[in-house]
C-alpha cells in the first residue's frame, strides 16, 4: 500500500530540499569518518599520504554522491530497486569469473580506474529489493508461507554467491540484514522461531560435519572457530589477531596512551591494523573513552535513523531505512565484537573507519538513500 | 456525521432521502477502513520495533560492557613477536666455558614484493635498484609487471635499507623478519661451531637450522624452546682457542706446511679447551663444499676430528705402557735393537742406526722403531688390538661434532704380526688428531679412560682404568726425558715440565706406496709431566722447516716448536703456575745460582 503517488504535492520541491535533509545525520557520519582520518593517519606512523588521504578523497566523494542520491526522489529509486538488486547479482557472479584475486579471496571487480567490491554493494541493493517487495506485497499476506519464499530465495541468493567468494563476514550481514527487513515487515514469529532453531542446529551440524568427509566448512574457518573460543590454545597461529587486539584494548585502560602513541598498533604487532582491526588502535590510543565515544556516534547514526524512519508514511521509505540502520549496525556491532573476542574473526571493517573506498562509497550512498526518504517524505497534510 | 452502509438498496434510498450523497459515504468509510489497517499494522510495526530496539540495545550494552572490562584490565606488555613466530623460534646462544658469546641471533629483514598491490610498480623498481645498485632495474620492472604475485628481492638487508625501502613508500614491497646466526668472532672456533643456515622459508620468518659442528649436532637443543633460551655452554676457552689459532697459523705459514691441527684437552675431563683445524672459514659466510678434487683441501674439512693420518711414532709411548702394564718390561729392561729387523720380505729400519740394544727408556728417547716393533712381539696382536679398542682407536670418536663420524680410523684388515709391529710405531694405522690426544689423556691422567667432549663438565669423569697410576706415572717419566733429552728438546717450556712424543711418518701416495717428500709431523704433549693437567697434541700436513742446510721435516723440527710456542703462551691463561723441577739425583741445593 503506497501513498505515495497521491501526497506527492506535499513533498519539498527544488533547492528547498536541502533543509528537509537530515542534516544531525551527516554530522554524525563526518564525526565518524573523521574518526576514521585520525587513526589511519596515527597508524601511517604519521603519514598523511599513506591511508588517510586516499580516504579522505574517497569520502568527499561519497558525501557528493550521498546529496545527489538524497536530491532525487525516493519514488525513482523504488521503481529502480529490482533493477538494482539484479544488477548486484551480475556483478557478484562477475566477481566470480573475471574478479581480481585478492588476500586469498576473491571480492573485486576491476571497471576503469574503479576497483568495485560487489558484495559490499549487495549489502543495500538487497534492503532496497526487499523493502521494494514488501511495499508492493499486501501486508495481509506477508505470512504466507508463499510469500515468505519469494523474499528467502531473494536474500539467499546473493548470500550464496558471497559465501563462495568466500566472504563469511559479508554473507552473516546480508542474512541477517534481509532478516530484520523481514521482521520489521511482519513477517510472522513463527517463522523467525523456526529459523532461529534450524540456525542453532545447522550449526551444530557444522561441528559435528568435522573431520568427516562431508566437512561443511573450510579447515581455516573451523581455526577461527576454535580460537574464538579459545584464543590462547593457539596464541601465535590463528588466535594472534585476537589476543593482540586485547592486549591492545587492556592497554589502552580508560583514557588511553594518547594520540600517535599506540605501542601495540604502530609497532607492526598487529597485522590489517588499517583495515579491520583499526578499532585497536582507536581503544588503545585514546583508550575505554574513546571507544565508547565511537560506540555513541554509531548508536546515534542508527537512533536518527530509526526516528526518521518512524515518521515516514509509506512502506518503502520505512522499510528501507530500517533496513540501511540494521546493516550498519551489523557491521560495526560484528566488527566490534570480533575484535574483542565476543565473536570469531570474520573480515567485516568499521563502518567509515576502516581503510576500504567500496565499503566507505556504498555506505554513503546508502546514507544518501535515507536522506531522499527523509526529504520526500509527504508533509503538511 | 451518520455514517450508513450503502447497501442494501433500501439504505441508499434512505440516504438519498435525507438529501446525502451516497458515493461520499462510500469513499468515507473506504479511508476509514485503510486508517484502520494502517493503524494496526503500525501497532505492530511499533512491536517489532521495540523488539528491535530492544535487541539492539542489549548489543550496544555487550560491547559496551566488554569495552568496560578490557579497559579495565591489567595492560600487558606488547609482545616482541610478529605472526608466524612458531617457527621463528629463538634459537639458544653458544657460549664458551666462561660465558663468553660464539654464536648468536641477530634479526633482520628479508624483503618481498607483492606486484598486485603494488601502486607504482616502475617507480618502485627504480627506486630499489637506486638502493641496492646490484639489482638490475629493467629485471624488476618486468617482474613486478608480469602478473607476478609474489616474488622475492632481497633475503637479508640492514636496517639502513629497510628504512631507505620504507621510505618509497610503496604498499606491495613488504618485510619480512628474518633471524640470523651471527658469529662474533669471526673464523675463531670456526671448525667447532660449523655454522647454521636458513631452512623452510615463509614470508613471515625463516627457520635456522645448524648445518655442521656443533651447530648441527645440538640442533634440536639449540631449537628446543624448552630450554627458556638458555645458552649452551661448551668446554672451549675462547682465549686459549685464539692463542691456538693464532700460533698453530703461524707455525703452518714458518713450516711450510699445507694445513694443521691442534686440541689442548683437560686430561682428567676430556674437556677440548681449544680444537683449531687451519685452513679455516668465516662461520657467517660458510664457504661452498668443493665439488670435485679432494674434500681433505677444503677450508670446511676439519683435520683435527675428520682427518686420518698415519700418527707415527707418539704411538710407541702406548705400546711401552701396555707392555709396563703387563710387566712384560720396565724401563730398563734392555732390548735388541741390531737393525734392520727383518720379517718377512719386510725390513723395519731406525732414522739412525742407534747400536745393538737400548733400553726401553732409550728406545722411547730416541724413538727407535726396532726396539718399540721388539716390544709390541711380546704383547702380540690380539692384546696390542685389544689395548688400542679400549683406547678408542678403532672406531670414530664420539666427539660432539658431526664430523666426527667421519673420521673413522683406517685399521688393517687382516692384524698380522707384521700389522702389530708397525703399529707399534704408529704405522698401518690411520686415525685422527683427537683420537691420539684422548688416547694420550687417558694413559698419562693416572690411568683412567676419558671420553671427549666439548661440552662444559662440572666434575672429572670416573671413566674405567686402562693402566695402573704406577704405569702412568712411569710413562710420563718417559716422555719427560722425550723432552729433556730425545728428539723433543725444542718442546721444552719452563716452569712447565712438558712431557712429549713425537711422531714423523711419511704420507701414503694414492698408488700405496708413501712418499719420500711429503710427512705428517706429530707431538703429542702433556703437561706438566708430574702432575697432569692438559695434553696438547699438534699436527702439521706437510711441513718443511728450510732454515738448515737441507729441508728438515721431521716433528722435532717442525711439530715440537710450534707446540711448545702454544704451551708458552696459553698455559698462563690456564691458571698453571710455573714451577722450578728439582734435579733429579742431586738433593743438595745449590747457593750458587748456576
Amino acid at each position: 500500500m503506497s501513498y505515495l503517488e497521491y501526497k506527492v504535492k506535499t513533498v519539498p520541491t527544488g533547492f528547498s530540499k536541502v533543509l528537509y535533509l537530515n542534516w544531525p545525520l551527516i554530522l554524525l557520519l563526518s564525526a565518524v569518518s573523521s574518526v576514521g582520518f585520525l587513526m589511519l593517519y596515527s597508524v601511517a606512523g604519521g603519514n598523511i599520504a599513506r591511508w588517510s588521504e586516499p580516504q579522505m578523497q574517497r569520502f568527499v566523494l561519497g558525501m557528493i554522491v550521498l546529496f545527489i542520491v538524497g536530491m532525487v526522489p525516493i519514488w525513482f529509486w523504488r521503481n529502480l530497486s529490482v533493477l538494482a538488486y539484479l544488477g548486484s547479482i551480475l556483478l557478484l557472479l562477475a566477481v566470480e569469473l573475471v574478479g581480481a584475486i585478492g588476500m586469498g579471496a576473491q571480492r573485486w571487480i576491476d571497471i576503469g580506474p574503479l576497483r568495485l567490491q560487489p558484495s559490499e554493494l549487495s549489502k543495500i541493493t538487497l534492503v532496497m529489493m526487499l523493502a521494494a517487495y514488501y511495499d508492493w506485497l499486501d501486508p495481509k499476506k506477508v505470512s504466507h508461507p508463499f510469500w515468505v519464499l519469494v523474499p528467502v530465495a531473494l536474500i539467499l541468493a546473493p548470500t550464496a554467491l558471497t559465501l563462495i567468494q568466500p566472504d563469511l563476514g559479508t554473507a552473516i550481514l546480508l542474512l541477517a540484514g534481509g532478516g530484520i527487513v523481514m521482521f520489521c515487515a511482519g513477517v510472522s514469529w513463527w517463522y523467525f522461531g523456526t529459523v532461529i532453531a534450524a540456525g542453532v542446529g545447522a550449526v551444530w551440524a557444522v561441528l559435528a560435519s568435522r573431520g568427516t568427509p562431508w566437512q561443511l566448512i573450510k579447515d581455516y574457518q573451523f581455526r577461527r572457530i576454535d580460537t574464538f573460543l579459545d584464543p590462547s590454545q593457539d596464541p601465535l597461529g590463528a588466535g594472534y589477531h585476537i589476543t593482540q587486539a586485547n592486549i591492545a584494548l587492556g592497554s589502552g585502560g580508560f583514557s588511553g596512551r594518547g594520540f600517535m602513541q599506540g605501542t601495540q598498533s604502530r609497532l607492526n604487532f598487529l597485522p590489517e591494523k588499517h583495515t579491520d582491526f583499526i578499532f585497536t588502535v582507536l581503544a588503545e590510543e585514546f583508550g575505554f573513552v574513546g571507544a565508547f565515544s565511537l560506540l555513541v556516534l554509531y548508536g546515534l547514526i542508527i537512533f536518527f535513523c530509526i526516528a526518521s524512519a518512524m515518521t515516514m508514511k509509506d512502506r518503502y521509505s520505512a522499510l528501507l531505512t530500517y533496513g540501511i540502520a540494521a546493516t550498519f549496525f551489523l557491521y560495526f556491532a560484528v566488527n566490534m565484537s570480533m575484535v574483542m573476542g565476543l565473536a570469531p574473526v570474520v573480515g567485516v571493517p568499521l563502518p567509515l573507519v576502516s581503510y576500504g573506498g567500496s565499503a566507505m562509497l556504498v555506505l554513503l550512498a546508502a546514507f544518501g538513500l535515507v536522506q531522499s526518504a527523509c526529504v520526500h517524505r509527504p508533509r503538511g497534510r | 456525521m451518520i455514517r450508513t452502509p450503502l447497501r442494501p438498496l433500501p439504505q441508499i434510498l434512505a440516504a438519498r432521502a435525507r438529501g446525502q450523497n451516497p458515493d461520499a459515504i462510500e469513499r468515507e468509510n473506504l479511508r476509514l477502513r485503510h486508517e484502520e489497517t494502517r493503524d494496526a499494522e503500525r501497532e505492530r510495526a511499533e512491536g517489532r520495533l521495540l523488539v528491535l530496539g530492544i535487541f539492539f540495545l542489549c548489543a550496544f550494552v555487550l560491547v559496551g560492557g566488554r569495552m568496560g572490562t578490557l579497559a579495565a584490565s591489567d595492560p600487558e606488555e606488547p609482545r616482541a613477536q610478529v605472526p608466524g613466530a612458531s617457527i621463528l623460534a629463538q634459537r639458544a646462544d653458544i657460549v664458551d666455558r666462561s660465558g663468553r658469546i660464539l654464536a648468536t641471533n641477530l634479526t633482520t629483514h628479508s624483503l618481498y614484493a607483492q606486484p598486485p598491490i603494488m601502486v607504482d610498480p616502475l617507480r618502485a623498481a627504480e627506486e630499489l635498484a637506486t638502493i641496492f645498485p646490484d639489482l638490475d632495474v629493467e629485471r624488476l620492472k618486468k617482474d613486478f609487471t608480469g602478473g607476478r604475485k609474489f616474488l622475492w628481492i632481497k633475503k637479508k638487508i640492514s636496517p639502513e635499507q629497510q628504512q631507505a625501502v620504507h621510505d618509497i613508500g610503496e604498499p606491495g614491497l613488504l618485510f619480512g623478519p628474518r633471524e640470523m646466526r651471527l658469529y662474533p668472532n669471526g673464523s675463531l672456533a670456526s671448525h667447532v661451531l660449523g655454522g647454521a643456515g636458513f631452512g623452510r622459508e615463509g614470508v613471515h620468518s625463516a627457520e635456522v637450522i645448524g648445518v655442521a659442528g656443533v651447530e648441527k649436532t645440538f640442533d634440536d637443543y639449540l631449537r628446543d624452546p624448552a630450554h627458556g633460551g638458555a645458552p649452551l655452554q661448551l668446554s672451549i676457552d675462547l682465549s686459549v682457542q685464539a692463542v691456538t689459532e693464532e700460533v698453530l697459523n703461524g707455525g703452518m705459514k714458518l713450516m711450510n706446511a699445507k694445513g694443521a691441527a691442534a686440541i689442548l684437552m683437560d686430561v682428567h675431563t676430556g674437556e677440548i679447551l681449544s680444537l683449531a683445524s687451519l685452513p679455516d672459514f668465516d662461520p657467517n659466510d660458510r664457504p661452498v663444499p668443493l665439488t670435485k678434487g679432494d674434500a681433505a683441501d677444503s677450508p670446511l674439512f676439519n683435520r683435527a676430528v675428520q682427518g686420518v693420518y698415519e700418527l707415527g711414532s707418539t704411538f710407541k709411548i702406548l705400546t711401552v705402557a701396555q707392555a709396563m702394564e703387563l710387566g712384560l718390561v720396565n724401563p730398563g729392561t734392555v732390548i735388541d735393537t741390531k737393525g734392520p729387523l727383518r720379517w718377512g720380505r719386510h725390513r723395519i729400519r731406525d732414522f739412525r742406526n742407534y747400536g745393538d740394544a737400548l733400553t726401553v727408556e732409550q728406545i722411547i728417547v730416541k724413538s727407535s722403531n726396532i726396539g718399540t716393533a721388539r716390544v709390541a712381539m711380546m704383547l702380540g696382536g690380539d692384546r696390542q688390538r685389544a689395548f688400542l679398542d679400549r683406547l678408542g682407536f678403532l672406531k670414530p670418536t664420539k666427539v660432539e661434532l658431526v664430523e666426527a663420524g667421519a673420521g673413522r680410523p683406517l685399521i688393517p684388515s687382516n692384524w698380522s704380526e707384521i700389522s702389530t709391529m708397525t703399529i707399534s710405531y704408529g704405522h698401518g694405522l690411520s686415525a685422527s688428531p683427537l683420537h691420539l690426544a684422548t688416547a694420550y689423556a687417558s694413559v698419562l691422567n693416572g690411568g683412567r679412560l676419558v671420553r671427549p667432549t666439548l661440552v662444559k663438565r662440572d666434575s672429572p669423569a670416573e671413566g674405567e682404568r686402562v693402566v695402573s697410576e704406577e704405569t702412568s706415572r712411569v710413562a710420563r717419566q718417559l716422555l719427560r726425558k722425550v723432552v729433556t733429552e730425545g728428539t723433543a728438546s725444542f718442546g721444552e717450556v719452563r716452569g712447565y715440565e712438558v712431557g712429549g712424543k713425537t711422531g714423523t711418518a711419511d704420507k701414503p701416495t694414492p698408488q700405496g706406496g708413501y712418499y719420500d717428500d711429503k710427512v705428517i709431523a706429530t707431538f703429542a704433549s702433556v703437561f706438566p709431566a708430574s702432575d697432569p693437567k692438559y695434553v696438547l697434541v699438534v699436527v702439521l700436513d706437510e711441513p718443511v722447516e728450510t732454515s738448515g742446510k737441507e729441508p728438515r721435516r721431521t716433528a722435532g723440527w717442525t711439530a715440537v716448536p710450534v707446540a711448545a710456542e702454544i704451551i708458552r703462551r696459553t698455559a698462563p691463561l690456564l691458571g698453571l703456575a710455573p714451577v722450578i723441577e728439582s734435579r733429579a739425583g742431586n738433593g743438595i741445593t745449590l747457593a750458587s745460582n748456576r
